[in-house]
């Protein structure tokens, strides 16, 4: 377990397999939670991850092509696409601070 | 631990990884299109002699749009996968190679020749990248994706088209053999299980498009564009998971089965097929139901339904099908629901269950209750 801290996170990447459907939906769920916390949250392809995501978040059949395409970035796993207890956790810990484990 | 430490060295060679992305490869040649298509098929249904409003100046963009339209798109796409706008540009050029005179649609030699002319083009850009002269690379650019884009042209006419116009219609003759023999309920035994894994859009728009497309251009409809899409085992088993799933899920369900059903994002119910992975069984088995009711009613759709919600499905369904359509949703989602609720145990002993169940979940990690796992090590255990 490492933890990073909240305060490295400018940008939050959610990746699916093509980009356009389930990462577009949580991606738009986390930016109205996240909405006044200057993070910026976006959604992705697996395979296109841009350079510049801080955290990853993607489900966890995809985690091994989410870490292929951006090595060295901290991944964020989750099973299920509503309520999940992990992307609940980096929600609060945005709001509220701290360190996110990943 | 070093900086790396949460990000365990990919290894590349996972299997699932591997096929996951070659098939998110080709689908994602076909994704960005899909609105293409479904103009298409709208354009179709409505005015071709048999549609809605017949009308012969309008049916003229029929043929032209599937024979040219939807495969350079495609081979456009392809080509800016590999190397950008330039990409792009020269996978519409090649297409063009392996479209013109073609007797089948020609989506097949779009997804080969697009990418395959961008990475060519790419491997000549490397290679003169530090070597031009000052004040030369506007013309060079220029006249290196024209002349390797024309050789492309010209290949894929002589060569390449002619080739795949066999594979084309080989498939076609496969396809058509399995339609005869009615075998085509027991594709979903591959399906289903592939779907949940993520393979969903590498089978419907990598694999099952481009085949379903000729039929389409052929018979004004297909039922392959039915195989992986039907929303309907989807809702089977999300219902059953909110009448006898384990309880701490149960309120995740409503808001999963809108998003299934209306909304068409398949991938809401795969994680809680992978927490169960037994309810694999009534995914196929509903799978199974609806394409045998696809089939024997003749029903097919005009163009793919993506995504896979129930709106598609009726505003892409041929006058005359509604019925076919209907009934092998409805069949569908009622059998799986019928057997996902037997191998829930209709919610008897569910404790007990958990515990037992988690042991044998290759891909989910923690068993049935949310699962509080948010470690690298789950996914690639």
């Amino acid at each position: 377990m490492t933890g990073i801290p909240v305060s490295d996170i400018k940008k939050i990447i959610v990746a699916c397999d093509a980009g356009m459907g389930s990462s577009v939906m949580l991606a738009g769920t986390l930016k109205r939670q996240l909405k006044n916390t200057g993070v910026i949250v976006e959604h992705a392809q697996v395979s296109a991850i841009p350079a510049d995501a801080d955290l990853i978040l993607t489900q966890q059949s995809l985690a091994e092509r989410a870490r292929a395409a951006a090595p060295g970035k901290p991944v964020v796993t989750f099973q299920i696409f509503l309520g999940d207890p992990a992307v609940n956790k980096v929600v609060k810990a945005v709001k509220e601070g701290g360190t996110i484990d990943v | 631990m070093s900086s790396m430490a949460y990000t365990p060295a990919p290894t590349g060679t996972g299997l699932k990884a591997t096929v996951q992305k070659f098939g998110s490869f080709l689908a994602s040649m076909v994704m960005p299109n899909i609105g293409a298509f479904i103009a298409w098929g709208l354009i179709t249904a409505l005015f071709i002699p048999t549609g809605w409003i017949p009308s012969n100046s309008l049916g003229q963009l029929v043929t032209p749009m599937i024979t040219y339209l939807l495969p350079m798109l495609i081979g456009y796409t392809g080509g800016r996968i590999v190397h950008g706008q330039r990409g792009a540009v020269i996978g519409a050029i090649a297409t063009m190679g392996v479209v013109v005179g073609a007797s089948v649609p020609m989506f097949l030699g779009a997804m080969i020749v697009g990418p395959l002319a961008a990475w060519v083009l790419k491997q000549f850009d490397k290679l003169t990248a530090d070597r031009l002269r000052a004040g030369f690379e506007m013309l060079v650019d220029n006249f290196s994706l024209g002349i390797i884009g024309g050789a492309f042209a010209v290949l894929g006419k002589w060569a390449i088209g002619p080739a795949v116009n066999h594979v084309t219609n080989w498939a076609g003759t496969g396809v058509n053999w399995v339609l005869n023999h009615h075998l085509l309920p027991f594709v979903s035994i591959l399906i289903e299980p592939a779907k949940v894994l993520f393979l969903n859009n590498a089978i419907n728009h990598g694999v099952l498009d481009p085949l379903a497309v000729a039929q389409s251009a052929a018979h004004h409809k297909s039922i392959l564009f039915m195989l992986e899409s039907n929303p309907g085992p989807g809702l089977g088993i999300l219902c059953a998971y909110l009448l006898f799933g384990p309880r701490s899920l149960r309120p995740t369900v409503p808001g999963a089965i809108v998003i299934e059903f209306l909304g068409g994002i398949h991938e809401i119910y795969f994680p809680y097929i992978l927490m169960k992975p037994r309810l694999i069984l009534a995914a196929i088995a509903g799978g199974f139901a609806g394409v045998s009711v696809f089939s024997i009613t003749g029903a097919g759709l005009v163009a793919s339904p993506s995504p896979g919600s129930i709106f598609a499905y009726l505003t892409e369904t041929p006058r005359g099908s509604y019925f076919g359509v209907l009934a092998g949703v409805v069949v569908a989602a009622a059998v799986s629901f019928v057997v996902a609720s037997v191998l829930l145990g209709f919610g008897r002993g569910e404790k007990a269950e958990e515990v037992e169940e988690s042991d044998d979940v290759d891909d989910a990690g923690d068993g049935a209750a949310v699962p509080a796992q948010s470690s690298p090590e789950g996914a690639t255990a």
